[in-house]
């Protein structure tokens, strides 16, 4: 299908991405390119427009694409006919000498994911299916752009890309207006537009060609390499693929600008493109996933305060900003008839209404993920990519494994069907499927977990740095959660009832906001806050089968306020009915007073849930807290679904 | 009652801007569509339905499954290969629909898949439409648009930033012209819609319901009124509803004469600066827009106010700061930006 494009010369700034790209053109050794930025900044417009000046085919791998067609499968009209097994080559074929381009590849499925980092590390597509066994050569140069606010990439796949660019918008307001005059030119004529630029298309790829010519003849000295070898090593760069991609980009650079061998310049400008997405340890977006363990690998983000710091130095913390030290003071003389528990005394008039900032925000590492690699492959993906068995979802592939509920797999039941069709009876049909050839879809879906925050917000809790340090865990863990595609919500409960903050989202703007204005003053319904979550928690579930709830309480457990005479007992129903319902809990008791009455940890024995103190409300505990709770709650589900089975 | 009488558009009482915003939609059909969120009850469907009677009739291939325009310049394969073959395109005169997608639409009803009726009948592949397909030139209605699966969210943002939509599963191989106004409402007490999506969204207003009295009896009256006896409610509009679509077509029509000046231009570069917007998709749709109501006003300069009014559609979804008091962009606050960026 032809459509207008909208030409390469055209595209104002963005320089670094033309650059990654050109170079990958001139020298396809480099091995591709990954363009991270934000929204409507030309990435795909430039990479589409590339084909004109590389002569290269550019060949898009869409996110829904099925298995079958990524790396090809049985020609099935061809084995009706002719009853052969003849291989219908896919998209990798296509894209061999070309250039294969993966929009928001970050979303991309983990199937397709593992056969394309595959492909684009030995070159060769193996195909084993359907009886068939085949392989062909698949050289292209990888493009891949995303957006990072949407998830991070897995870093098997980022370590294929030879480069990576980091894209913003144009800052300058007259290249702006210039950015907008062009773009409205083309959409009213494109062809017009496009012919105004076709001298300069021409020329860019007449210049291109040249280089290609003479990157044979560029040499490289040994004292280039060893500048390479020195920059990857300062970078950090794990195994050899860095200073590799930077002495390959090297030579594109100077077979573009024309010098006879690898200058020290040209190094230092590869360098700029291929080492940020290895560095170790200093790598903004990306975030591994198959990781073991999470307690040892949660200090990513070097540049913000660490979990070490806060080791030291206990919930109160450093940097503080004038007003939290402001709070802080004010905290430290203390006063009993607000921290004590505000049973009976706070009369409505007396009430004190406080609102804390929030307090510090943090890098959240690995949390509630799923590590084992289980027999179901379940937690494959981002939190918890579900194989899931509900309808819903997207069709990756086929598998013989048969299911009560038939979700067949048309496509792939032909294919098995089709070699057989010379030697069965066809009476009217064109086609007879025998039991054996059904083949069923293979869904993945992303589920994520859905974490309920039950936040006390009475009196008591006003007191300390506890509310503030509460709104930094959660705000830092809204920010993981949106990537992970979890769903949050936030109830919090005082005076006589609970209240829904901020039911199920994914905003992480909203959340913010929600939670700079939460105030806490007041009794203590501590029923009500679980009874609300487990409300909440229902109505989810029967929107969603294959939601994982947590219920993360956030209280001393003084319930002062209930249905009956007795609050506390009014809880422990509340919490029995959850624990219950399948709903993990995890509670969270801020207590801090002189006395102890340890209500929360017996709040959390009465229903069976995971009980942390105020000492370990440190971002990272509440994040392990629930974590482990995750975990739990995943084994419950597969427990549940093998039963179902 | 009758079903297929729909409720006049110009019948809606107040609601101004979301009325505006749907009809600078089907003037100019690359504003990049509109997201309407609101409370129950707000004539948000109603409003978005209504919208058919008013759409422009438009060119197309006669038995083509995509509806391509036979004076366009892209086409789905099976037209390009009845140009390749030097037949020439029949023409057929269609009005542009309001297509539905519902929010438990499956991937493949949405893109399109493998015809299997065709497969077992014949033994050979064959691509059977979407959701998509349908959409080609109209537009594409999501009522609930953020419950939508992320997977079909992906779908539609590929298609929509495309106006292709490529198709690459069950043994199809497909691609073809899926340019379509995306028109979404919600209730963003449901839950929010991913910041991504929200941006493929050229507009966006924020309806409530009517505060003053008399209008909330109009409401309720001409409801009424209309469920008594729909025909009759409808002949009563009838002059109205000419009217507007006539104002439409003539700003379709001279559309493309507006022009602008630099100083409109560096107004909008001015006012995504301030506010902290991704990217270069806010300006241009700033403009687009602008051009927009001034064609729709019958003028062939954008102006100011323009502008402005453009610019409360355009850029509240998508800011990342309130430099402003209230944190509502008004109005009011733009020309406070104006009067200090620009």
């Amino acid at each position: 299908m032809k459509r207008p494009i909208f030409p390469f010369s055209a595209v104002l700034g963005q320089e670094q991405i033309k650059n990654a790209l050109i170079w990958n053109f001139i020298n396809p050794q480099i091995g591709g390119v990954l363009i991270s930025g934000q929204k409507g900044t030309a990435k795909s417009t430039l990479v589409r427009a590339s084909g004109a000046i590389s002569g290269k085919k550019i060949i898009e791998l869409p996110l829904n694409a099925t298995e079958d067609r990524l790396v090809g499968a049985i020609d099935f009209e061809e084995a009706i006919r002719r009853g052969v097994r003849k291989l219908e080559k896919g998209i990798l074929y296509e894209a061999d000498q070309n250039v294969l381009y993966v929009d928001e590849i970050n979303l991309l499925s983990d199937n397709l994911t593992k056969i394309l980092v595959e492909a684009a590390g030995d070159g060769v597509c193996r195909v084993e299916r359907e009886g068939i066994s085949a392989s062909y050569p698949c050289r292209f140069v990888l493009v891949g752009s995303m957006n990072p606010e949407e998830s991070g990439l897995r870093s098997q796949l980022l370590d294929r890309f030879g480069l990576y660019v980091d894209v913003t918008a144009e800052e300058n307001p007259l290249l702006r207006c210039e950015i907008v005059r062009r773009r409205i030119a083309f959409e009213a004529d494109s062809q017009a537009f496009a012919e105004e630029y076709q001298e300069e298309e021409r020329q860019l790829a007449g210049r291109i060609q040249k280089a290609k010519e003479r990157l044979s003849s560029i040499g490289v000295s040994d004292a280039a390499l060893t500048l390479a070898a020195q920059l990857a090593q300062n970078a950090n760069c794990q195994g050899s693929r860095g200073e590799i991609a930077v002495i390959e980009t090297a030579r594109a650079i100077c077979a573009w600008n024309g010098s006879s061998s690898v200058n020290k310049e040209a190094i230092t400008e590869a360098a700029r493109y291929a080492l940020p997405h290895r560095m170790r340890d200093a790598q903004p977006a990306p975030q591994q996933t198959e990781t073991p363990p999470e307690e040892d690998q949660r200090e990513e983000a070097p540049e913000e305060p660490t979990e070490e710091t806060r080791e030291t130095e206990p919930p109160s913390e450093p940097e503080k900003t004038p007003e939290e030290q402001q709070t802080k003071e004010s905290e430290e003389d203390p006063k009993p008839e607000e921290s004590g528990s505000d049973s009976g005394q706070s009369a409505p008039g007396k009430e004190k209404e406080k609102t804390e900032e929030i307090g510090e925000t943090f890098a959240v590492g690995r949390w509630l993920e799923e590590k084992s690699k289980t027999l179901v492959r379940r937690g494959s993906g981002r939190r918890s990519l579900v194989k899931t068995s509900s309808l819903q979802g997207r069709y990756v592939k086929s598998t013989m494994n048969r299911r009560e509920d038939l979700d067949l797999a048309f496509d792939a039941t032909l294919r098995a069907a089709a070699p057989y069709q010379k030697t069965r009876r066809r009476e009217d049909l064109a086609l007879v499927i025998e039991k054996e050839d059904i083949r069923t879809k293979v869904r993945e879906k992303r589920t994520g977990n859905f974490i309920v925050f039950v936040v006390d917000a009475s009196g008591s809790m006003g007191v300390g740095r506890r509310m503030a340090a509460v709104k930094g865990a959660i705000l830092s863990m809204l920010g993981d959660a949106y990537q992970k595609r979890d769903k949050v919500a936030m109830i919090t409960f005082r005076r006589n009832q609970a209240e829904l903050v901020l039911g199920m989202t994914r905003s992480v703007d909203l959340a913010a906001k929600k939670l700079e204005t939460l105030s806490t003053g007041g009794k203590t319904p501590l029923y009500a806050g679980l009874e609300a979550a487990h409300t909440l928690v229902q109505a989810a579930r029967r929107r969603e089968k294959d939601l994982l709830p947590v219920v993360v309480l956030v209280s001393d457990g003084r319930a002062t306020a209930g249905r009956s005479k007795n609050p506390f007992a009014d809880a422990v129903e509340e919490g029995k009915a959850l624990t219950a319902d399948h709903i993990k809990t995890v509670i969270i008791d801020v207590e801090q007073d002189f006395i102890k009455l340890r209500l929360a940890e017996k709040l959390g024995r009465e229903m069976d849930a995971t009980v942390y103190q105020l000492s370990e409300l440190r971002a990272g505990a509440i994040v392990s807290a629930v974590s482990m709770a995750v975990k739990e709650n995943t084994g419950i589900l597969r427990k549940k679904r093998r039963a179902d089975e | 009652m009758k079903e297929n009488i729909q409720y006049p558009f110009t019948a809606i009482v107040g609601q101004e801007r979301m009325k505006q915003a749907l009809i600078l939609n089907i003037i100019n059909p690359r504003l990049g569509g509109v997201l309407i969120r609101g409370e129950k009850g707000t004539a948000k469907s109603t409003a978005v339905r209504a919208l058919a009677a008013l759409m422009p009739t438009l060119q197309k291939v006669k038995g083509c499954r995509f509806g391509c325009d036979p004076d366009g310049t892209d086409f789905c394969p099976e037209c390009e290969a009845h140009l390749e073959a030097g037949e020439p395109l029949e023409r057929t005169e269609g009005k542009m629909q309001v297509i539905d997608l519902p929010v438990s639409a499956t991937e493949d009803r949405v893109v399109g898949t493998l015809d299997i009726e065709y497969a077992i009948s014949h033994g050979t592949k064959k691509f059977e439409c979407g959701i998509l397909a349908q959409a080609n030139r109209n537009i594409l209605y999501v009522d609930e648009v953020n419950l939508l699966d992320d997977h079909v969210v992906d779908v539609l943002l590929d298609s929509a930033a495309m106006g292709v939509n490529t198709v690459e599963r069950e043994g199809i191989s497909y691609s073809h012209p899926a340019r379509f106004t995306l028109v979404g409402t919600m209730n963003p007490e449901e839950g929010d819609l991913r910041p991504q999506l929200l941006d493929r969204f050229g507009l966006v207003v924020d309806v409530c319901g009517e505060n003053s009295k008399e209008q909330r009896a109009e409401v309720v009256r001409r409801r009424l009124e209309f469920e008594e006896n729909p025909e009759q409610f409808a002949r009563q509009y009838e002059p109205e509803q000419q009217r507007l679509a006539g104002q439409i077509l003539q700003a379709k029509e001279r559309l493309g004469s507006v022009r602008y000046e630099n100083e409109i231009l560096l107004m909008a570069a001015a006012l995504s600066l301030t506010l902290g917007v991704d990217g270069h998709r806010a300006d241009i749709t700033m403009i687009k827009t602008a051009m927009t109501l001034a064609a729709f006003e019958g003028r062939t300069k954008v102006s100011r106010e323009d502008l402005k009014n453009a610019a409360v559609l355009v850029l509240p979804h998508r800011m990342r700061r309130t430099p402003f008091e209230n944190g509502v962009l008004d109005e009011a606050a733009i020309e406070q930006i104006l009067r200090e960026h620009a």
